[in-house]
């Protein structure tokens, strides 16, 4: 078919009937000349053309796109339909746009974390190095490698195209106005070319910049050289202090660059000393494999390494007591962790909620399909074919469909606008969610495949070949029932299932909060993190002074009830170090004593938490300025090893396999450190102080004001002018941070639990009015001979309460068979909680009266005469 | 008339040259001494047809009698089609025509 004859379709009609026009006339000449009269010879002319309009109408007709013109005027037509049927418009669009707006905001998220690969060219080729280990018994996944360890795999590894080690820290710079403390990543030469991203203006690391020795070096993140020097390419060989370090400035990386997770301030070079390495497990591995190496090859080839590191280094032994295994994995599966599964679980579940909506949709247009079987008869009866009244009938869900998705669309924008800027900041490449290509082929998929999900319904219904002769007068069937019923029955089988889904993780919720987790009201712990550089304090007795001091005049300030420092608080990263304790008469001196969760603190610190001491008394400046060996354990400590707390007291534990044994003076309780859904780790505090980097905890109602942090900044500030606050927040933040995937994922779940509840009312409640309508008659007639209002009520109600019983068993069956994978979810309650689901069948069976009694009354309270006279 | 030969008797008339729609079915019908009726209904549309296949071109010119006509005329495409149409229909014949008198002596 050709467009243009298409477009000209008007004007060759006009010239076919002027060439008809012509034959005739000559004809007619023809007929005449033979010797018929005029009137004669006109009608043998036209009679030997036949019917000129049947011609006309063909040859039009070949210049027409019969099909596309016809759903073209079936869009008309439903566009139409939609304008004329507000109600029923508004309901099924804004339906259909919620269902398909919180799916397509799911979907991004979705493919943003799991899907796209990360944002380094050929990333696929990216892994994570990191060792397999077991210490005493405890598996290690993913133990971080040695300066030892990155020497050697630099020397020998032959699967990598390049190799590097980086870690995360903070550093203080000062002399660009006020001290600022930064993230940093420290990164070996490699690190840069492995990830494959070039600088913005300047240069990466060069061999040179890791060696000790010379020009200390910094490359700056685009939004820093942005703050600090407005975006100045003169800023490169500006030389900055980095803890009172000049470094200068050798590079900018692009806009939006990050290591694996962390999107740093500025970049430092690693560098390790060439003898004499450090011994920690504590410097992340990170290369880039050589094409057609696979992670499986690469783990072979560091094994190889390992093993000849080994034998070179005199290491053997110790990498086989702790059975050290490369485990190399693709880097996207360290940036990514284990949210997938959180993921996938609420895609399922919004899944569910567009087959409800589908369900609800299928209804209405199934009502309306009904109600216009008169118009479908009439067409039919007027020659139109069951394809054109199926192909209107899909044509209307279409369109329905299409709306649906736009205003979804732009529902999911919102809703993805309100994520970005809100949303938990542990999901993982949060930065990178947009509404993509991906996320608008989604949308179309959706919209199209539920309007052909629920057009079809009604086509089947009422569309299909033979069942057209549905004319007037007739009565209708109970087939169309049927597939309501049988719509309400999933629609309340679903919701109940994702109500138990959100139920389960509201008890979730509850059970977390109920924790309690070694802290009292985390909203009034102010914390501040400050860093005491080298260049300030060279000893750690120096900086013990300063901190003690900071601490004297912080707790000077009004409003103030306690306050410490520890070099990392509960639920922070910094957290998570561990060493080795021996403890007296416990462990056999030949073997490696277990490692525990080891924290510094200061004096103070337990009641600036509000935690317990179940035993024993804190430490005191005298312990610390005495350096005398105490310690405090925590009561998982003191169960573990001496059976109750006050039996722990005056036990002597060692901190390391040597060195001097210290007396165990006071038990703490259980704190939930590593989250609140994890076991709280058995503890051992100590006061050893010259860690340079503390966080400050100070106790306070007026924690989080702006008043009360100018008044701590100005007593840090008097105690020495040139130290930065970091990590300004009250431990609620924390605390609410670590609770926000189980929230992320409760807030979701609850909003397709209220979705599919509310969806299910409307579907029993129309479901019944409808039943309602068409009974019209017979109800009139019951109550005319007498029929008690009440018994007609609940004729109704008991019909929706039968479907809701129905949808409700099926439900639980449902629920019960996917319930095991909400269990990585859960806290403190099994997947099957009973209560869970009595109150997911008590909401589903109150939504059934209510859906139901409405249409029940409007039954009961029908005016006998007037339905009977209305028929 | 047998099914799609009418474009091919079209195709043939115009290879004496540029007509219109009433010469064209005069001319069949007297080339085949009127054996051939033409269908006035089916002629127009076989027209448009050939004319959309870009097989025969329309023109407006004057008639014998001095009136506005549509004439059509062969196109070069046509000109191929025709020779075509016309080997493809003879060999049909020509086998119907076996079919309907075989030849006795190659028979048993």
């Amino acid at each position: 078919m050709n467009w243009q004859r298409f477009l000209q379709r008007q004007t060759a009609d006009a010239e076919q009937r002027e060439e008809l026009d012509f034959y005739l006339e000559v004809t007619t000449e023809e007929y005449i000349q033979r010797g018929l009269d005029t009137a004669a010879a006109r009608a043998a002319a036209r009679q030997k053309l036949g019917n000129a309009t049947l011609i006309r109408e063909e040859v039009y007709r070949m210049n027409t796109l019969t099909f596309a013109e016809g759903v073209w005027r079936d869009a008309r037509h439903s566009l139409r339909m939609v304008r004329l049927n507000p109600a029923f418009s508004a309901a099924a669009i804004l339906t259909l746009a919620l269902g398909i707006g919180a799916n397509t905001a799911m979907f991004s998220v979705f493919s943003a974390v799991l899907i796209r690969p990360l944002p380094y060219p050929r990333s696929e080729a990216l892994v994570g190095v990191s060792n397999r280990m077991v210490i005493q018994g405890r598996v290690f996944e993913d133990s971080d490698l040695s300066p030892a360890m990155y020497a050697a795999c630099k020397e020998n590894a032959r699967a990598f195209e390049s190799f590097g080690v980086w870690t995360v820290g903070a550093a203080t710079v000062t002399g660009l106005g006020d001290p600022e403390q930064l993230v940093i990543v420290k990164a070996t030469q490699g690190v840069l070319p492995v990830l494959g991203i070039l600088p913005h203006i300047g240069r990466w690391f060069s061999g040179n910049d890791d060696t000790p020795g010379t020009l200390e070096t910094v490359i700056l993140s685009y939004g820093y050289w942005q703050r600090k020097f407005g975006g100045d390419p003169g800023a490169l060989s500006h030389t900055i202090l980095i803890d009172f370090i000049p470094r200068q400035v050798i590079g900018v990386m692009p806009p939006g660059f990050r290591v694996a997770k962390v999107s740093p301030d500025i970049l430092l070079p690693q560098r390790f000393p060439a003898s004499g390495l450090p011994e920690e497990l504590s410097y992340a591995g990170i290369a880039r494999l050589r094409p057609g190496v696979t992670v499986a090859l690469a783990n072979q080839d560091v094994a190889r390494v390992w093993k000849a590191w080994g034998e070179t280094a005199g290491v053997s032994r110790m990498l086989d007591l702790l059975q050290v295994q490369p485990n190399l994995r693709p880097l996207k599966k360290d940036v990514v962790g284990n949210i997938g599964l959180m993921l996938a679980l609420l895609m399922g579940a919004l899944g569910l909620v567009l087959l409800l909506v589908c369900a609800n949709a299928a209804n209405l247009v199934l009502v309306r399909a009904q109600s216009r079987q008169q118009e479908f008869a009439i067409r039919a009866a007027l020659g139109a074919g069951w394809s054109r009244i199926a192909r209107g009938v899909l044509v209307e869900s279409l369109t329905l469909g299409v709306l649906g998705g736009v205003l979804g669309l732009a529902l999911a924008y919102l809703g993805l606008r309100v994520l970005v800027t809100q949303g938990p900041t542990n999901l993982p490449r949060l930065a990178e969610i947009t509404l993509d290509r991906r996320a608008l082929a989604f949308v179309l998929a959706c919209a199209v495949g539920s309007s052909l999900l629920f057009g079809l319904a009604a086509v089947l219904r009422c569309a299909r070949p033979g069942r057209m002769q549905v004319a007037r007068g007739s009565t209708r069937g109970a087939g169309q029932l049927r597939a309501q019923n049988a719509l309400v029955v999933i629609q309340v089988a679903l919701a109940f299932v994702l109500l138990v889904a959100s139920g389960l993780m509201i008890r979730s919720f509850g059970a977390l909060l109920a924790v309690r987790p070694g802290f009292t009201h985390p909203e009034w712990i102010q914390t501040v993190r400050i860093s005491i550089p080298e260049a300030l304090a060279a000893k750690p007795e120096q900086v013990v002074r300063i901190q003690a001091e900071i601490l004297g005049r912080l707790s000077t300030i009004p409003g103030v009830t306690a306050a410490g420092f520890g070099h990392g608080l509960p639920l922070e990263a910094e957290y998570h170090n561990g060493i080795v304790i021996a403890v007296e008469g416990k462990t056999p001196p030949d073997q490696m004593p277990p490692n525990r969760a080891f924290r510094i603190v200061s004096p103070g610190l337990y009641a600036a938490q509000d935690t317990r001491l179940l035993a024993g008394r804190d430490f005191t400046w005298d312990d610390v300025f005495g350096q005398r060996g105490v310690a405090l354990v925590s009561a998982a400590m003191a169960r573990e090893n001496w059976g109750d707390p006050i039996s722990a007291l005056g036990k002597r534990i060692r901190f390391g396999r040597v060195g001097p044994w210290n007396e165990v003076i006071g038990v703490a309780e259980d704190v939930y450190a590593d989250g609140v859904n994890l076991p709280p780790p058995a503890t051992v505090y100590s006061h050893i102080g010259g860690r340079r980097a503390v966080t400050f905890a100070i106790r306070s109602e007026r924690a989080g004001t702006q008043a009360f942090l100018r008044e701590i900044a100005a007593q840090v500030h008097a105690a020495n002018s040139n130290l930065p606050l970091a990590k300004v927040r009250t431990l609620n933040d924390v605390y609410r941070q670590s609770m926000v995937q189980t929230s992320f994922a409760l807030v979701l779940l609850a909003i397709a639990g209220a979705m599919a509840l509310t969806l299910s009312i409307v579907g029993v409640y129309g479901v019944l009015a409808y039943a309602v309508a068409r009974r019209r008659h017979e109800v009139g007639i019951r109550l005319a001979l007498g029929a008690e209002p009440k018994a007609l009520k609940w004729l109704f109600v008991r019909r929706g309460l039968v479907l809701n019983c129905i949808g409700g068993i099926i439900g639980l069956a449902l629920a019960i068979g996917l319930s095991r994978w909400i269990t990585s979810l859960l806290f403190g309650l099994t997947p099957l909680d009973p209560l869970t689901y009595a109150a997911a069948g008590g909401r589903i069976a109150l939504a059934a009266v209510a859906a139901s009694y409405f249409p029940a009354r409007q039954a009961a309270s029908m005016d006998p005469m007037e339905t009977l006279r209305s028929e | 008339m047998v099914q799609g030969t009418l474009d091919m008797l079209i195709l043939q008339t115009l290879v004496l040259g540029p007509a219109h729609g009433q010469t064209i079915a005069h001319a069949i019908e007297r080339g085949s001494e009127e054996v051939l009726q033409v269908e006035h209904g089916s002629l127009y549309p076989a027209l448009h047809r050939l004319q959309n296949r870009g097989w025969i071109a329309a023109f407006w010119g004057t008639s014998e009698s001095n009136r506005k006509a549509k004439y059509y005329r062969l196109t070069p495409e046509g000109k191929r089609q025709l020779a075509a149409q016309t080997s493809r229909w003879e060999q049909v014949v020509s086998a119907i025509s076996r079919i309907l008198n075989p030849i006795p002596g190659k028979q048993g």
